[in-house]
């Protein structure tokens, strides 16, 4: 029984990290049409750029700042100079896809060439043990958890209480209309890959704190449960990315308690077919924050 | 129309022995050829196994350097080239293919891990490629593939060597209570059926054995579960997952390491750093051995070895190949290129139906046979009319009716400066005992 409590806990800091990328992830798909498959590799410049300034000595919170600067840099230079002239010439969602596809391996390979297959481990005080009830957390772990809440607060509010966050919800609507009314599309474009940018770099930094070791390759890794829970939460809605995460995260840790560890994932994503036959248009479609009026 | 026919007959001659001409390179017997040749490094250099092809591609590196500098194969200078199977079969085959399809001048292809051999190796014997591969899978143990060659032993011995680690290794009491810690990849779960034979033959508790997924982002569940089984001593091969694995064991375990050993795999520079960033120096240090393949690693052979690996060490942009001199893939495939190059030149000829049958001479040697140590030294004796026998960096080879050769183990660790530090060896009875348990497939 203390194995399948401590699996819940944690699966609490799984569900942080995929939240936190999920919901850029989410985000630019609901809100830019662009399902951006180098999202993988953007987290993991972003968890070297961390890297680098934590060797220097900074403490790996503030480090984490410089991955969200990363981020966010990044992913709005990915979508000025790529992404957006593509969307502009009117090249269709696979196209984009593809596009995404070969973006991520010239990032991989880029980086490859930079820093080399060694992995990389960020220099982290991971505090006292927490134990309570069967569940075992260090401070740190505990931290990332604190970190993911925030965000996705944070999300919650700017969509719900702010002008910016209107504007999201009108372009990711209808972006001709939202045009119409005034609203300036292509600066809350700019703005969500900004944003959504700081969040894949933010999903850097504490992906690389939880697996303790990370390498160019492991961006291809964190994509597959990133997407997972954005599709299985309804693909465009922070919130359904949200309960995705948490259905992802907890189901892998407590199948490779109740099964063999080989096959937690196995078990999370033949859950996640399951609901995708029972509803292929996800958990939270139509309902979410990014949902078309009315 | 009478003096039309020989006309046509002499075109008809003159054809063909243009196109015999143009055709010289892939004839039997028809010399050495000209223009450069190439060595396919075939083997994963991204993905979880991306540390592989590294070391692989540092002993082609030297190979060349030693042959060129000796004035190449009959004047060709040979070249190195990777070509990236990411540790997948279906990445794998499009690479041979491409590599094959793509160079005419392809003398040997060296790398081939578990990842991907049983994919490729049927290619590249069907195109008569020789190699030299780095699998330990049982199924090359009594392969049919005549171009097939493997300077290692199959993982199923590296198994028994861990088990042997465990049970008569130095500066411990036997270990009685075992955790079989491995990844699903093909390569790593290749020990684990030998493995728990072997120890449920000598009546030794397998506390737990877990298959974990390369590359999770995490295994806290794993580690709790494992921990409840109070084991002595974890034998693993998680490679890319290690440090993350050996971490979560520390947190969990209240900052304390249970002892592991490693397979030759775990011997490597890459490994290092990661489970060293993850653990600390100094319960790696105290905790980690592993099981290596027994190198001589000294003599005219490996001298000649460490001089033409520091020599290309610049080809390797920081990465410093030098870290790779003890690394018995690094030697072996070293080893396995001189002794292609060595046949070629035998056979003097570029042709591998040729050449091919000549690597098992030169590295059995025949009676009477000169032994020679370098490239150079095996082009003089040939041409001095000596048939000869190469003892090269790692020592003496025997292959056996299927390609096989193997010289046994040393129980091994590494210090802080990750360099490989010998700590015992198996005897053969113990060696025996184990094998008898655990089968010889």
């Amino acid at each position: 029984m203390d194995l399948y409590v401590a699996a819940l806990g944690f699966g609490l800091i799984s569900v942080s990290v995929i939240a936190i990328a999920a919901v850029g992830f989410t985000m630019q798909f609901g809100i830019t049409n662009m399902i951006n498959l180098a999202y993988g590799e953007v987290m993991m410049v972003s968890g070297y750029a961390a890297f680098y300034v934590n060797r220097a000595g900074v403490n790996i919170w503030v480090s984490m700042i410089a991955g969200a600067l990363a981020g966010a840099v990044l992913s709005f230079l990915l979508n000025r100079f790529l992404y957006a002239p593509f969307q502009r010439k009117g090249t269709n969602l696979i196209g984009m896809v593809i596009v995404s596809l070969a973006a991520s391996l010239m990032i991989a390979n880029v980086m490859l060439a930079i820093v080399g297959y060694y992995s990389a481990s960020y220099v982290v005080d991971q505090g006292p043990l927490v134990r309570s009830n069967g569940l075992v957390l260090t401070t740190a772990q505990i931290a990332i958890i604190v970190v993911a809440v925030i965000l996705m607060l944070a999300i919650h509010l700017l969509l719900r209480y702010t002008r910016l966050g209107k504007a999201m919800r009108a372009t990711a609507a209808n972006p001709t209309l939202a045009r119409n009314c005034g609203i300036p599309t292509q600066r809350v474009i700019d703005v969500v890959w900004l944003i959504t940018g700081a969040l894949c770099g933010v999903a850097g930094v504490v992906a690389g704190m939880n697996s303790e070791n990370f390498t160019v390759s492991s961006g291809a890794g964190y994509l597959i449960e990133i997407i997972a829970a954005a599709v299985l939460g309804g693909a465009g809605q922070p919130y359904g990315a949200m309960i995705g995460a948490l259905i992802i995260g907890m189901l892998t840790e407590l199948s490779a308690a109740a099964i063999a560890p080989e096959y937690k994932e196995v078990v999370a994503f033949g859950i996640l077919v399951l609901v995708m036959v029972l509803r292929p248009q996800g958990l939270l479609a139509k309902r979410g924050a990014l949902a078309a009026a009315g | 129309m009478r003096g039309y026919l020989p006309f046509k007959v002499v075109s008809a001659v003159g054809a063909i022995l243009l196109l015999a001409a143009c055709g010289g390179g892939s004839s039997s017997n028809a010399g050495l050829g000209s223009g450069p040749l190439l060595v396919g490094v075939l083997a994963p250099f991204s993905g979880a196994d991306a540390s592989f092809g590294p070391r692989y591609l540092a002993g082609c590196y030297a190979a060349a350097l030693s042959i060129n500098g000796a004035g190449g194969i009959g004047g060709r200078q040979v070249s190195c080239q990777q070509f990236d199977t990411r540790g997948e079969p279906a990445d794998a085959v499009p690479a041979a293919n491409a590599m094959i399809a793509s160079n005419s001048n392809l003398m040997g292809a060296v790398g081939c891990t578990s990842d991907e051999a049983s994919t490729v190796v049927p290619i590249l014997d069907r195109s008569h490629i020789p190699m030299f591969c780095m699998t330990g899978q049982s199924e090359f143990n009594k392969t049919s593939a005549k171009y097939f060659h493997r300077l290692v032993p199959p993982d199923s011995f590296d198994a028994y060597a861990m088990i042997g680690s465990a049970l008569f290794g130095p500066n411990h009491a036997p270990y009685k209570r075992i955790a079989l810690v491995f990844g699903d990849d093909i390569g790593s779960q290749n020990f684990v059926g030998p493995a728990v034979a072997a120890l449920k033959k000598l009546g030794v508790t397998i506390a737990i054995n877990q298959a974990i997924h390369l590359g999770a982002a995490s295994y806290r569940t794993e580690v709790a579960a494992m921990l409840l089984t109070h084991p002595d001593v974890i034998l693993t091969e998680t490679i890319g997952s290690a440090g993350t694995y050996m971490k979560e064991v520390k947190q969990q375990n209240g900052g304390n390491v249970i002892p592991f050993i490693g397979t030759s795999a775990t011997i490597d520079p890459v490994w290092f750093q990661q489970v060293v960033d993850a653990i600390g120096m100094t319960d790696f240090l105290a905790n980690y051995t592993a099981v290596d393949l027994r190198l001589s690693l000294s003599g005219a052979g490996y001298d000649e070895f460490v001089t033409q690996l520091t020599a290309a060490d610049s080809k390797f942009g920081g990465s410093n190949a030098l870290t790779y001199k003890g690394k018995s893939p690094t030697v072996h495939l070293y080893d396995g290129i001189i002794l292609t190059a060595l046949a070629m030149v035998a056979a003097n000829s570029s042709d591998p139906t040729v050449y091919n049958p000549k690597i098992f001479d030169i590295a059995n040697g025949v009676s009477g046979a000169t032994v020679v140590n370098t490239f150079q030294d095996g082009v003089a004796a040939l041409k001095a009319g000596k048939s000869i026998r190469y003892v090269g960096a790692a020592g003496e080879n025997n292959f056996n009716q299927w390609n096989n050769s193997q010289q046994g183990y040393n129980l091994v660790t590494m210090d802080k400066d990750g360099n490989e530090q010998v700590i015992g060896q198996l005897s053969e009875a113990q060696t025996q005992q184990i094998i008898d348990a655990g089968g010889n497939a």
